[in-house]
């Protein structure tokens, strides 16, 4: 939801030659569509000036001289055109339009394609709805740019071209009069048009103020009653839709005012020629018919000019667009593979971190001269405040970012050495909030493994102690898990992740225990997924529960982003310290859970108060 | 409160009627001679619009044609001049009336919606999806704005177009004008046709289009597993296939429209033609004028051109229809009255609250409550303990009067509880809850949310330093001001609370509600929170919902809750002394310690 108001950008740039070079490149894939509906639409846009003059031929060939088969042949000229014109416009509008799908098409998947190579490292420091607003509304205004926005621009220059040619041949004196008014009326066309585009972005931003006020008035209502804060709210709301009432208004009267300020200007045009093509007519200069041309040449030249206005006005943005969209795109992976990596073939084996430290940013270390050596199969749990660094470690074994100093060593090779995906095709994750896409439980399982069979499917969900849960669905393991798995409990997601890391088979196993508690059935088969994915694997745990502590061979307490105890169980319990601390602590807690004695008294979920 | 007012003179439950157009006009209420005036303004342009085709015909029939000259040349031209003027003054005209129409009524209706929404009861939120909501609100309420700003408005540009022009064209010649329409019906009703076909692919482009945001948007938030499968490439594909799906929709989509226009070119040319024709056969024959046909082929384009988008038009309509309706079972809603009651409001409230009997339930399914008898002498500490679903919060959301108890008699001060009227007892009830819901503005407006009176920053300093949450907020850069949420800094549930709680200190409230039910507040803070806790209690009424004893053995009545009733109550010394829930929970701590001793002997 929260994307859907991220307020838009007041960014705006100056025409850049290198980016809207770049923009049209993005055409040349397609260069004959571009060349086709450019011709079409030249076309149409030309047979538009000769109907007009065409009219003119009607009225003094036919009309004036009195003959019928003048009046047949002009027509049936004019008809077979009409055909003529409806193919061109055919082909413009459909090759127009399909290009720019294409070039939406294309755009939406370099990004995306490009979003997969980026880092770690970029996703944290920039929002998915920004990351969002590029691939959807961006991708947009740039392929508009370059389809309708040139195609106006072709037909709006055709027809102001076209129309001056049959000008010119039917008076070249009214037509100058004529293109002395053009440029005033192309000033004003633009003047309006930016002023109307602010107004309207006033109105988008203030679209999406009202939306989150909606939204947090909805959100908060049992706040909002409790704290008798209504009318209060009201008036601070009031004020929203006052800005925006000012501001729609405004852009609907600036739209309002437009046209007709344009009709005026080219009336005095109109005026003008009615008069010297008055004057005119005493010598025979100017026929019947063109006047009639006259007219209408000017009537209807205010729309080709507010096309070419508003074209113009849009290109500002649709350039901003088009850098941002490159920005993304040009941003370079901060991990990626060495020009020489290769396939380690396994990084089953030793592990070594070798005085890693590592910062997000430039100065803040939240990792510092790490130094740790792990067995082959043996497990490692990581516990201790949030904060001390027990993510970062993990975040590093995976190579989602690389060590600013020291070295991690598979085999005691640095891991650098190898391909990430060489690294990372052998990981099984299991994240504290598990992540599951859209689709059924069946395709969330497979990720583990693209090429599992369904019975391996099963036998892996069996492992994890999914099997039993998911049978019991209506739909079993084609039941939907609904958007980011709302659809299951927590717990039930647990398991599912849990079993699409067991299909994984991986060689090294991390998993960041989750905080909060599910209920003891699924928390013992949590307990069984765990011990199998942990048997053939190494595993690093960030642990919250005391039988995942207990299980494993040594223990690690991180704090400050260096190791403050470290040991096995029994040793550190002896010992007295933090750890013992630690655990005494979640050993209340937890028994605490166990013997709730409401727990089987338990019914429905309770009522909100105030808020849930 | 100038910015209220708008909305304060008409309500709108006025436009709950019958019939959907009335809703709509009364919609418009006190905007009704704006849109009247915005449809005369737009028949006076276009008549003069038309007016400038008479003034051609005039022109050449009598300065071409013959030369007769009544008036000066240079009168034409200003009479060309003057019309455009008319034209587009009064076309300006229009589109300022209809906007300040369509926007003044929407702001109102967004006034509306958002005071009827904070209006409506629990109950209602309760079953409500709060995304449904905002999508009402907003986007409906603007496919109303579109209703009365374009589409209204433009299906009437296009009917008083065709109106005055197929007029004037039957003052020229009855016959050419009836020719002029053949295809008039035949183009509106297949371009009706066409644009709900139309709508309906664009539908499923659109559903389309959210699925690959979708797509987009869950692999950008699983970035974590995507990369520990090594899983990009399947991404890829994954996503092409939708990317990809989205492409050929559009292509159908665009081959329907690239079909429609020039088909429909070739209609209207058609009629364009056989006019042209007609109207150049009536000329040469001496029926009509040099300068009639002249006027004629220039009004003809006039009833022709626009009757493409009518169909457009009309279908937007049907839409912008829907719409209301939609908003409408928003507005059907009862708002809670807040200050209805009989009650004579005291002075002040002694707080003492006699629960006889109470039971409560939802219109349809099992009692929540029942049977609840309690005694609160004022001043007393309540305990309420209970699994989740016990009835508790249930219980505590009944004085404020959240929800209405079904049956029993709840006294408040002696006095019938629901005879209060709401506001009056919500100012003197305060709650904290375990995790509050803070809204996205800065600390200090958060403090002094809702607490109704003006307060200076030393008394919120005081606040918050009793709430043990002033270092905290000093220790941000910006300090007060800091922004709380998405833009700002997340504070921990602990933080939360204890901003909450000076909020309350400040509101000074005579009952207190305090929410500690569930456990996850580490132990650094909940001495903090406890001692918060103590300056906020002190001389009030105060309900404790707990999960633990620990918090509450000092609480002066105890009740333990099960299934909507009291199980157990009494103090703590005496649920110790009977064999029950609470000496059970009681037991279970002496039992962990013994386990951990047990546990860490074994070592």
């Amino acid at each position: 939801m929260s994307e859907e108001y991220l307020e838009e950008e007041d960014f705006q740039t100056k025409f850049t030659g290198k980016t809207f070079l770049r923009i049209l490149g993005l055409t040349k894939p397609h260069w004959k569509w571009v060349i086709g509906f450019l011709l079409a639409i030249a076309s149409v846009s030309g047979l538009d000036s000769f109907f007009t003059y065409l009219s003119k031929r009607i009225v003094d060939e036919g009309i004036v001289a009195g003959n019928k088969d003048a009046l047949i042949g002009i027509l049936s000229i004019y008809g077979a055109l009409l055909v003529v014109q409806a193919i061109f416009a055919f082909f413009f509008i459909y090759l127009a339009g399909v290009l720019g799908e294409r070039i939406r098409y294309d755009l939406r998947k370099a990004l995306f394609n490009h979003l997969q190579k980026l880092s770690l490292s970029y996703y944290s420091r920039t929002p998915v709805g920004w990351i969002m607003s590029r691939v959807t509304s961006d991708t947009e205004r740039v392929a508009d740019l370059v389809t309708w926005g040139l195609l106006d621009m072709t037909w709006g220059f055709m027809n102001i071209v076209t129309s001056m040619i049959f000008m010119l041949i039917i008076s070249w004196k009214l037509a100058i009069l004529v293109f002395i008014a053009l440029p005033i009326l192309f000033y004003v066309s633009i003047q309006f048009r930016k002023r109307i585009l602010v107004q309207f972005r006033n109105v988008r931003k203030l679209n999406s103020k009202i939306t989150g006020a909606y939204n947090e008035n909805i959100t908060g209502v049992r706040v909002i009653k409790a704290l008798g804060r209504e009318s209060g709210n009201l008036e601070e709301f009031s004020y929203i839709t006052s800005d925006m009432y000012k501001a729609s208004y405004r852009a609907a009267w600036l739209s309002a005012l437009f046209l007709p300020t344009v009709q005026i200007v080219s009336s005095f045009a109109l005026g003008a020629i009615v008069w010297y093509g008055g004057l005119q007519a005493d010598y025979g200069l100017i026929t019947i018919g063109g006047i009639q041309a006259f007219v209408s040449y000017v009537t209807f030249m205010m729309w080709p000019i507010q096309d070419l206005a508003r074209v113009f006005a849009e290109m500002q943005h649709a350039m901003a667009s088009g850098e941002r969209i490159f920005s993304l795109l040009d941003a370079v992976p901060s991990v990626k593979d060495q020009p020489k990596a290769y396939d380690p073939g396994t990084i089953f084996g030793e592990i070594e971190f070798d005085q890693v430290s590592f910062a997000y940013e430039d100065n803040k270390p939240v990792l510092q001269d790490f130094s740790l050596k792990v067995k082959p199969g043996e497990t490692i749990a990581l516990v201790g405040p949030t904060g001390g660094g027990k993510t970062t470690i993990v975040n590093l074994l995976c190579r989602m970012y690389e060590p600013t100093k020291g070295k991690i060593k598979i085999n005691g090779k640095d891991y650098t050495d190898f391909s990430l995906h060489g690294i990372q095709s052998r990981i099984g994750m299991v994240l504290q909030t598990p992540h599951l896409f859209s689709g059924t439980i069946r395709e969330n399982l497979r990720y583990g493994r693209l090429d599992a069979t369904d019975d391996e499917i099963e036998r892996a969900a069996q492992l994890a102690g999914a099997h039993e849960f998911i049978t019991k669905l209506e739909k079993g393991y084609e039941e939907p898990v609904g958007e980011g798995g709302n659809l299951l409990s927590v717990g039930q997601k647990q398991l599912i992740s849990l079993a699409r890391a067991v299909l994984a088979n991986p060689e090294l196993f991390i998993m960041d225990e989750a905080t909060s508690s599910v209920d003891t059935l699924t928390e013992a088969l949590i307990q069984q997924g765990m011990e199998t994915l942990m048997k053939n694997s190494t595993s690093f745990i960030i642990a919250h529960r005391l039988s995942t502590i207990k299980k494993a061979n040594r223990i690690i307490v991180i704090e400050d982003g260096q190791i403050s105890e470290i040991g096995s169980h029994s040793e550190l319990l002896k010992k007295g310290g933090k750890y013992y601390n630690l655990y005494t602590k979640q050993f209340r807690n937890q028994m605490e859970q166990v013997y709730d004695p409401f727990k089987e008294l338990g019914g429905a979920s309770g009522l909100p108060l105030a808020v849930e | 409160m100038s910015n209220t007012a708008s909305y304060l003179d008409y309500d709108l439950k006025n436009v709950i009627t019958k019939s959907r157009i009335k809703g709509l006009w009364r919609l418009m209420h006190g905007y009704h001679w704006k849109y009247i005036g915005a449809v005369i303004s737009l028949g006076i342009s276009a008549s003069a619009k038309t007016s400038t085709y008479l003034l051609l015909s005039f022109f050449i029939d009598n300065f071409f044609v013959t030369d007769e000259r009544p008036v000066s040349l240079a009168m034409i031209a200003a009479g060309f001049v003057l019309l455009a003027g008319i034209e587009g003054g009064f076309s300006f005209l229009s589109g300022r009336l209809a906007a300040e129409t369509a926007e003044g009524s929407t702001r109102r209706l967004r006034n509306y919606l958002y005071d009827h929404i904070q209006h409506l009861t629990f109950t209602y939120h309760d079953k409500m999806q709060t995304g449904e909501l905002i999508q009402r609100s907003t986007s409906d309420v603007d496919a109303l704005r579109r209703f009365f700003a374009d589409q209204a408005i433009g299906i009437g540009r296009i009917v008083i177009l065709f109106a005055v022009n197929f007029a004037m064209i039957t003052t020229i010649n009855v016959q050419l004008a009836f020719i002029s329409i053949i295809v008039v019906p035949v183009i509106v009703i297949t371009s009706i046709l066409f644009f709900k076909q139309v709508s309906k692919k664009y539908e499923a482009y659109q559903e389309q289009d959210a699925i690959v945001s979708t797509n987009l948007q869950e692999n950008l938030s699983g970035v974590r597993v995507v990369k520990a499968f090594a899983r990009q490439s399947y991404e890829m594909d994954k996503f092409e296939k939708e990317n990809w799906k989205k492409y050929v929709l559009g292509k159908r989509l665009l081959l329907m429209h690239s079909l429609f226009w020039p088909i429909s070119d070739i209609v209207c040319g058609v009629q364009m033609i056989t006019g042209f024709y007609m109207g150049a056969v009536f000329a040469i024959n001496g029926t009509i004028s040099v300068g009639s046909y002249l006027a004629y082929a220039g009004m003809l384009i006039w009833i022709i051109w626009p009757m493409r988008n009518l169909g457009r038009l009309i279908v937007q309509l049907s839409t912008g229809m829907v719409s209301f309706g939609r908003v409408l079972e928003i507005i059907k809603q009862d708002r809670e009255p807040l200050d209805t009651g009989s009650a004579v409001i005291p002075q002040k409230l002694n707080g003492e609250i006699v629960f006889k009997n109470v039971g409560f339930k939802y219109e349809e399914g099992e009692p929540v409550l029942e049977d609840i008898n309690i005694h609160v002498k004022p001043g007393q500490v309540i305990a309420l303990l209970g699994s989740t679903g016990s009835g508790k919060t249930s219980l505590v959301n009944l004085l404020p009067r959240f929800y209405e108890y079904t049956s029993g008699q709840l006294l408040l001060d002696g006095v019938e509880l629901n005879e209060y009227p709401r506001r009056y007892l919500r100012s003197q009830i305060g709650i904290v809850e375990q995790e509050p819901f803070l809204f996205s503005r800065s600390i200090r407006e958060n403090i002094t949310y809702g607490v109704g009176k003006k307060v200076d920053q030393h008394e919120i300093e005081t606040a918050a330093k009793n709430a043990a949450v002033h270092d905290v907020i000093t220790g941000f850069p910006e300090g007060y001001a800091t922004l709380v949420g998405e833009k700002g800094v997340t504070l921990s549930g602990g933080q939360k609370q204890r901003v909450a709680i000076a909020r309350t200190l400040l509101k000074n409230p005579r009952i207190l509600i305090f929410d500690d039910s569930t456990s996850s507040v580490d132990t650094e803070t909940e001495s903090e929170i406890r001692s918060a806790l103590k300056n906020l209690m002190a001389d009030r009424t105060t309900f404790i919902i707990a999960h633990r004893i620990q918090s509450i053995m000092e609480a002066d009545q105890i009740l333990v809750m099960d299934k909507g009733k009291i199980i157990q109550a009494g103090t703590h010394q005496e649920l110790m002394q009977v064999d029950g829930m609470y000496r059970q929970i009681y037991d279970i701590q002496t039992r962990i310690e013994t386990e951990l001793e047990k546990e860490i002997a074994n070592v």
